[in-house]
């Protein structure tokens, strides 16, 4: 017994941890799973990035005067 | 150094095939027939910079593919070579697009600077880009040696952030606008290597430490400035850590979280427990001695490649400088060799440096291996150690794989006698890094 129901001369009941644990193969499959999920909104964030770029560089006046654009 | 693998020949091959599509892109960005000034030197430093960025994020992303197939001490060496460019060349862009604008505008540069500056995300690409001179100017060897390593790596850190406020920035420069599939590819770049960054530098570490609930158990005083670290944890099988690697650590407690160090195991691991041997050399490794008892470790790993694995042939030789004979004690203790074929040569400036001395007696009397301390000044002539001096010590030099682990000077000089004596490369196995 813990000291606190040592203190209170009673048993304090404990949250039953579960005894299954995960498996190795189990785990290194969900951490594919998480890195593959990543890379997907990776993927997904890069593409909407891409595509809502601007079309007009705010430089484009000057690119069009043949000089450098910062 | 040894000769590229696979892997680090591959990457390579690609990384200069995207510098030079980077600076293809920047020579056509500024229009056909290209014109040489400060426009297209603008372009295609700009392109070039924000390339590099995103690769050097790469490069330094900790993904184990990386880690054993290019080795941490070349990725490191590759960073410190390329990061210092791509911060000249991103000075190089905003001084020369600067320069460009008031041309273009027949302005004076304060207003050049003024105006451009008023433009889209170009504050933010400012400050990202006096950020990133900041943590160049603090990597400059005689500034480094000044500052901790811990306000250091605390500083360098902000280089994410920095990358992160140049990239909006370069979506909408000159070179990608209108080129729709190429601002897709850019910003597929940058995701990526901001991804690898999260997984293996952030998730990688919180899954391990969630995993393996590895805390410390005890610090136990070796000499006056050496320590070991005795951590405990669950399932550390399953990280599959091997004698002569290293892991980042980083001890959870208010003084030392902000700092990841990298330290060799210094006993083999085992499914419940891991060793590190650490020598003070500033305020932040003299913190580490005081961490208390459970004090949670965020640690990244492991990393390194000098392990058994790597040996060829049918002798091995171990040599050790000062404190680097952590690693090399850990594989002393694991070569499948019969002992008579195993020498450990450990160098030390006095005798009281000789750290883990008799857990290194215990091993040799158990095994039949070598041991050979050379203690004392480096004049002496009994403490040298070129290859000549080695041969002496173990016989055919040429039938040995030799390890080496010691301070960058030792470890340079007997590097340089071995490669000057003619020993093969590829059995000379070494992991280098200092704080």
């Amino acid at each position: 017994m813990s000291d606190a129901a040592l203190d209170y001369q009673r048993r304090i009941p404990r949250i039953t941890r579960s005894s299954i644990t995960p498996s190795p193969s189990l785990i290194r499959w969900t951490l594919r799973t998480l890195t593959v999920l990543l890379f997907g909104a990776a993927t997904a964030i890069g593409v909407n990035l891409g595509i809502g770029a601007p079309e007009i560089s705010p430089t484009s006046v000057v690119h069009h005067d043949r000089v450098a654009s910062p | 150094m040894r000769p590229l693998g696979h892997t680090a020949t591959t990457l390579l091959i690609l990384v200069y095939l995207g510098a030079a599509l980077a600076v293809l892109q920047g020579f056509v960005g500024s229009g056909l027939p290209i014109h040489l000034g400060a426009s297209s030197v603008a372009q295609v430093s700009g392109m070039v910079a924000g390339y590099g960025a995103a690769v050097m994020l790469i490069l330094m992303s900790r993904a184990p593919w990386l880690e054993c197939g290019v080795g941490a001490h070349r990725l490191a060496r590759w960073h410190a070579w390329g990061a210092p460019l791509v911060i000249i060349l991103t000075v190089v862009h905003a001084s020369a697009a600067v320069v460009a604008w008031a041309r273009a505008k027949s302005t004076d540069l304060l207003k050049a600077t003024n105006d451009v500056l008023s433009l889209p995300g170009l504050i933010t690409a400012l400050v990202g880009t006096v950020i990133l001179v900041l943590i160049g100017v603090a990597s400059l060897r005689v500034v480094r040696r000044r500052i901790s390593y811990e306000r250091w790596h605390l500083l360098h850190l902000l280089t994410y952030l920095a990358v992160g406020l140049g990239f909006a920035h370069q979506l909408a420069g000159p070179d990608l606008v209108r080129r729709m599939w190429l601002q897709i590819a850019w910003a597929l770049l940058y995701c990526y290597a901001f991804a690898l960054v999260l997984r293996w530098r952030v998730f990688q570490p919180a899954f391990q430490l969630w995993r393996h609930r590895l805390k410390v158990e005890d610090v136990r005083q070796e000499s006056k400035d050496v320590m070991s670290i005795l951590m405990s944890g669950r399932h550390l099988d399953e990280l599959r850590a091997e004698p002569g690697q290293f892991f980042r650590w980083r001890f959870l407690t208010r003084e030392t979280w902000r700092a990841a160090y990298p330290f060799s195991l210094s006993a083999p691991p085992t499914r419940h427990g891991l060793r590190i041997t650490v020598k003070a050399k500033g305020d932040g490794t003299r913190r580490l001695f005081e961490i208390p008892s459970g004090t949670l470790v965020f640690a990244e790993g492991p990393y390194g490649v000098i392990t058994r694995r790597r040996r060829r042939r049918p002798r091995v030789l171990l040599i050790a400088g000062g404190v680097g004979i952590t690693s090399m004690r850990s594989l002393f203790e694991v070569i499948d060799l019969p002992g008579k074929d195993v020498t450990l040569v450990y160098r030390a400036a006095r005798e009281q440096d000789l750290v883990l001395k008799h857990e290194l007696d215990e091993i040799a009397d158990r095994s039949g291996a070598r041991v050979v301390y050379l203690v004392g000044p480096s004049s002496d002539a009994a403490n040298e150690m070129s290859a000549h001096a080695l041969n002496r010590i173990v016989g055919d030099l040429s039938d040995h794989d030799v390890y080496l682990c010691a301070s960058p000077r030792l470890a340079s000089r007997v590097r340089d006698s071995l490669m000057d004596d003619g020993f093969p490369r590829h059995q000379l196995h070494e992991e280098r890094f200092s704080l």
